[in-house]
């Protein structure tokens, strides 16, 4: 009785919810549900400019065969290594400096930590690399003035230097968004709650803990999920500064799908590559959902 | 309140755009009718080959697209691209009444992707003005409509250059691409740097400039003992490769492919000593790693005076460069690369048109009768080859740069045209392999023999692949 | 106590302000070359601010149809924005709030979606935009964005915290479902509303791969495809490279500074009582 009368009350929300989400589930499928299903299936295929041929899980295998494919998995594990945790840390702790700042100060530093992002990656990009540029860069001409080196470092093309490079880039143009997200969801929350703990005598890192943090789970969970997305398809940076140089030491899965699929012609072989880091995304997602998420009891 | 306002406001946006999609669908539909009536209209005449035809269709116009990388030069730097195009677009529309032409610019860095998606979803152009690499590729996958009719006997005899000609097929024996001009790629060197470093000895201004890789040693010693900086060995990105690929070839008189343009040839003796001497240079610093410079870069530190010299170059090129070059007080002189028995073989540039497969007769044909009004027009034939810098690939056009000394010797290195393996299969996938072995040589990621090797085992697989 | 506090806000502040440099280096570089001289901009030791100003640049760009560009990009991002923010706002809120059949499922779904690279989806969305006939018009770039579900992601976890009490509340009141989501769970989402709309722009403005593909006309470029073809025509002119981007910028940079009280409000009145 109990349990039908449960349904029921389920049933009517159901309808209302799909009300609700009937407009985003409309554009969804069509522009991306659709599209996506073909991408996926064409995975399957050999597909280039002459046609498509079904060879199963071929391109699949080939992948994991595939040298250049696996150096780029590592390259691509780094960059999202080093940029998750980094902009995650600096945007909470921006956030957390400013936010009970006076409007201004919280303005001006988040606006200049969202400047890269709205400047345009392509914008950024062109002033990165004059100032990497080995011989009338800003940065080697700077560190040679200081004398800190003697002789021109090619950033962009050594391979030690490479790949850090590019993650500096990938940082600065990731964290403004991040920093906005957590002034707005700290000014969430509810200040009666901060109030009375301090007059519990809580000090400032117990409030933090206690109070603030858990009802900024969401936001973080969001920007951990998104930073983790962006930085796994790192593509036009790398197309911009190294394409993929030197010797693939900057290949990113993005740049290698990128490459396959628009100079090489192998849309098949480029979209598993697509398929292959989705399920990694999406796997990664649902462990940081798992540590991160406050409800995930559905 | 306001936000329910908001709300309905939004609704109402939504069935609008709703209906707005319907609505595109459906004229899309009807167009499309249209055009297949057209082509039914069109088809006979068309097919036998006639110019003139399509105007007995009825008066219905047909509208055919050109993208257009910016090879044309405009007036001026500061002229929009496109306008010198617009210009002989409206030329000929006021021929032929009957073909509208919309006029569609690219560019060269992403272009050719533009390009690839568009082929794949539908929406291609008809005329595409670009080089038998890429062309020649989409011939090879079936998207390019045959030329075969536009090659007169009188016109094959014209052009005379074999090589040329066989640029322009496809490997089923048909020509998909309509040459209009030509030129060798070379090098440059900086005057006033050689001046100053007392190696203007070492280089050959006479006749057809053809010099030695002892000769060019000599001046890599003399640049350096000057402190000037040489030319960056540059491998990044991958526009510009085959300047490299060109230099790399001569200096030991190795070659790309076989003569036959069958397989790849690099790993002979010669080609894994040029690499073993290039990355010799680089460690000496007679020459810069380039790893972080795609041969555009190169140019700009040439004209910008940072380096003395660059492995890429053409007449195209010091055009457009020549403003730079002026501001810089740089005198850059053309030469041919470097070669051990001092005779060159170049690769060389063919610009040329291409008519994309649009499944539609009428617009096929409009558009070669506009590559042909291009090319072949008495008023803007001549005039257009000028305007790529470069010279025709008709002899009858003669001479279009009376008196100018450097044109007539960019003139003089036709004679050492190499075999042109741009139409070989696989040569896309095979440029992928190219730079990324110059910098495992550069790097010391691995010994220039094995970098070779395996460039050539992976340039040859991707012949297979693209079987 | 309260003393050490604050020296170590000082030194956080301070390490604050030189990262800012880094951050706020590259616009200043574009800023100032837009108004340099093709030699200015290379030399070595830079110029640090333009000595003798010029205007070439923006010149040489406006020889092109720029406000029309200007415009087109306005125009889409505007519309995207607007659908985008409605249509997210209200899947969030249900995806947050609801318990419904298929919830887990969809949301996973919506997950999965933006992990994959929207060069999979690219080949199949050209034919599906050129069937629909909207090739080369703005819907070609609108259209597709409002199907991406970053926006309804955010608006979710913005949503997470509406209290459910007041949800209940409004219920027993008997206030509509509608009612309640525009009088109850709008307010409290605002600054995340704000957010989205900020980010739904800026993204849109400088999605420029996706433009690249779907338009061709030179009268329908985007400000920020416009100027990237132009960068390639005045390649080795980095003047005009710098005044390009800065026109592609500063319109945004304004948008941005204008939505920033929209979050500010939506800050201060953010203490909502649980």
């Amino acid at each position: 009785m109990k349990q039908s009368r449960f349904n029921k009350i389920r049933m009517r929300e159901t309808v209302v919810s799909y009300a609700f989400l009937a407009p985003a589930l409309f554009f969804f499928c069509v522009f991306v549900l659709v599209p996506m299903i073909m991408g996926v299936v064409t995975s399957l295929f050999r597909y280039n400019m002459k046609g498509m041929t079904f060879i199963g899980l071929n391109n699949y295998v080939n992948m994991f065969k595939d040298e250049v494919w696996r150096k780029s998995l590592v390259n691509t594990v780094i960059l999202v290594l080093g940029s998750v945790p980094i902009t995650v840390l600096f945007a909470l702790f921006v956030a957390a400096l400013t936010y009970e700042k006076n409007p201004f100060t919280r303005s001006f530093f988040r606006c200049v930590f969202f400047l890269p992002v709205v400047t345009g990656t392509v914008a950024v990009t062109v002033v990165w690399k004059w100032i990497y540029d080995p011989l009338n860069g800003i940065l080697n001409w700077l560190l040679k003035s200081m004398h800190i080196i003697e002789k021109n470092i090619m950033w962009t093309g050594d391979k030690k230097f490479a790949l850090w490079a590019i993650l500096i880039i990938l940082i600065t143009t990731s964290v403004g968004q991040p920093i906005i997200l957590y002034i707005a969801s700290l000014g969430n929350v509810p200040k009666d709650y901060v109030e009375a703990a301090a007059v519990d005598g809580a000090n400032d890192l117990q409030i933090f803990w206690k109070i603030k943090w858990p009802s900024l789970l969401p936001t973080t969970l969001y920007i951990v999920v998104i930073t983790t997305i962006n930085s796994f398809q790192c593509f036009s940076l790398i197309q911009l500064l190294t394409s993929g140089g030197p010797n693939y030491r900057t290949t990113t899965i993005m740049y290698y799908l990128y490459e396959n699929a628009f100079k090489r012609f192998e849309y098949g072989y480029a979209n598993a590559m697509g398929v292959v880091l989705a399920l990694m995304i999406g796997l990664i997602s649902f462990i940081q959902f798992k540590a991160l998420g406050s409800d995930v009891e559905y | 309140m306001r936000k329910v306002l908001s709300l309905g406001l939004a609704a109402a946006l939504l069935t609008t755009t709703l209906a707005g999609c319907g609505g595109g669908g459906g004229t899309s539909e009807t167009k499309q009718a249209d055009a297949g009536t057209t082509a039914a209209a069109t088809q006979a005449p068309a097919a036998g080959g006639e110019t003139t035809a399509a105007a007995a269709a009825g008066g219905e116009t047909v509208e055919i697209t050109w993208w257009a990388f910016p090879t044309f030069a405009q007036d001026s730097t500061d002229t929009p691209a496109g306008t010198y195009e617009a210009e002989i677009v409206a030329a000929f529309e006021a021929k032929n009444p009957d073909v509208k032409v919309k006029l569609e610019t690219i560019d060269f860095t992403s272009g050719p992707e533009k390009i690839t998606a568009a082929i794949e979803a539908g929406t291609v152009c008809d005329v595409l003005f670009d080089a038998p690499g890429r062309i020649i590729s989409y011939a090879q996958n079936g998207k390019l409509v045959k030329l075969d009719d536009m090659f007169t006997d009188e016109y094959v005899k014209d052009v005379g250059n074999e090589a040329l000609l066989n640029s322009c097929k496809s490997d089923d024996g048909s020509y998909y691409m309509y040459p209009i001009s030509t030129t060798a790629f070379c090098m440059a060197v900086s005057k006033p740097a050689l001046m100053d470093a007392g190696a203007m000895g070492c280089i050959n201004l006479e006749g057809d400039r053809t010099w030695t890789t002892a000769q060019f040693e000599d001046m890599l010693e003399r640049l350096n003992a000057a402190g000037y900086n040489g030319a960056t060995v540059y491998c990044s990105g991958q526009g510009g490769d085959q300047g490299i690929r060109a230099f790399v070839t001569n200096i030991y008189d190795s070659q790309v492919t076989n003569d036959e343009v069958t397989e790849y040839a690099l790993n002979d003796e010669g080609g894994i000593k040029a690499m073993t001497k290039i990355k010799e240079w680089v460690d000496l610093g007679y020459m810069l790693n380039g790893s972080a410079y795609n041969g555009g870069e190169d140019v700009d530190q040439f004209v910008a005076g940072n380096t003395a010299f660059t492995t890429l170059w053409s007449p195209g090129l010091a055009s457009q460069r020549a403003d730079t070059l002026v501001e810089n007080d740089i005198e850059a002189i053309a030469l041919p690369f470097p070669s051990e028995d001092g005779v060159p073989e170049l690769e060389y540039l063919v610009n040329g048109f291409c008519v994309f497969d649009n499944g539609d007769a009428a617009r096929a044909e409009a558009s070669k009768r506009f590559i042909d009004f291009i090319c072949n027009d008495e008023e803007w034939g001549p005039k257009n080859v000028v305007r790529t810098s470069v010279f025709p690939v008709r002899q009858s056009m003669g001479d279009l740069y009376p008196g100018d000394e450097e044109m007539q010797f960019y003139a003089s290195l036709t004679k050492y045209y190499s075999p042109y393996y741009n139409t070989i299969k696989g040569f896309a996938e095979m440029r992928t392999y190219w730079f990324p072995m110059l910098q495992a040589v550069l790097n010391g990621d691995s010994t220039p023999e094995d970098a070779v090797n395996d460039f050539v085992a992976k340039a040859n697989q991707s012949i297979v692949n693209a079987q | 106590m309260k003393k050490k506090v604050n020296i170590l806000d000082g030194i956080s502040m301070a390490f604050l302000l030189i990262l800012s440099f880094i951050f706020i280096f590259p616009f200043y570089w574009i800023l100032t070359g837009a108004f340099k001289s093709q030699k200015v901009t290379v030399k070595l030791p830079p110029e640090w601010f333009p000595m003798n100003p010029t205007l070439e640049n923006f010149r040489k760009l406006m020889q092109n149809p720029a406000l029309q560009w200007l415009w087109n990009s306005i125009f889409i991002c505007a519309v995207t924005m607007l659908i985008v923010c409605v249509v997210s706002s209200m899947a969030g809120y249900v995806l947050a709030k609801k318990r419904f059949y298929g919830q887990a499922t969809l949301f996973s779904i919506f997950v999965f979606a933006m992990a994959l690279p929207k060069q999979v989806i690219l080949v199949p969305l050209m034919k599906l935009v050129s069937f629909m006939g909207i090739h080369d018009t703005s819907w070609a770039i609108i259209l597709p964005l409002c199907g991406w579900p970053f926006g309804v992601f955010l608006m979710k976890q913005f949503s997470e915290n509406i209290p459910t009490e007041l949800l209940e509340a409004a219920k027993i009141d008997g206030s509509g479902e509608l009612l309640t989501f525009s009088n109850i769970v709008m307010p409290i989402v605002k600054p995340g509303f704000g957010a989205l709309a900020i980010f739904t722009f800026i993204n849109t403005w400088n999605d420029y791969f996706m433009q690249l593909v779907m338009l061709n006309s030179r009268s329908k470029l985007t400000i920020s495809l416009g100027v990237a073809t132009l960068q390639q025509e005045f390649s080795t002119n980095y003047g005009v490279i710098m005044a390009g981007a800065a026109m592609a910028a500063v319109p945004i940079v304004a948008v941005f500074l204008m939505f920033q009280n929209y979050f500010t409000q939506g800050i201060t009145m953010g203490a909502v009582k649980g």
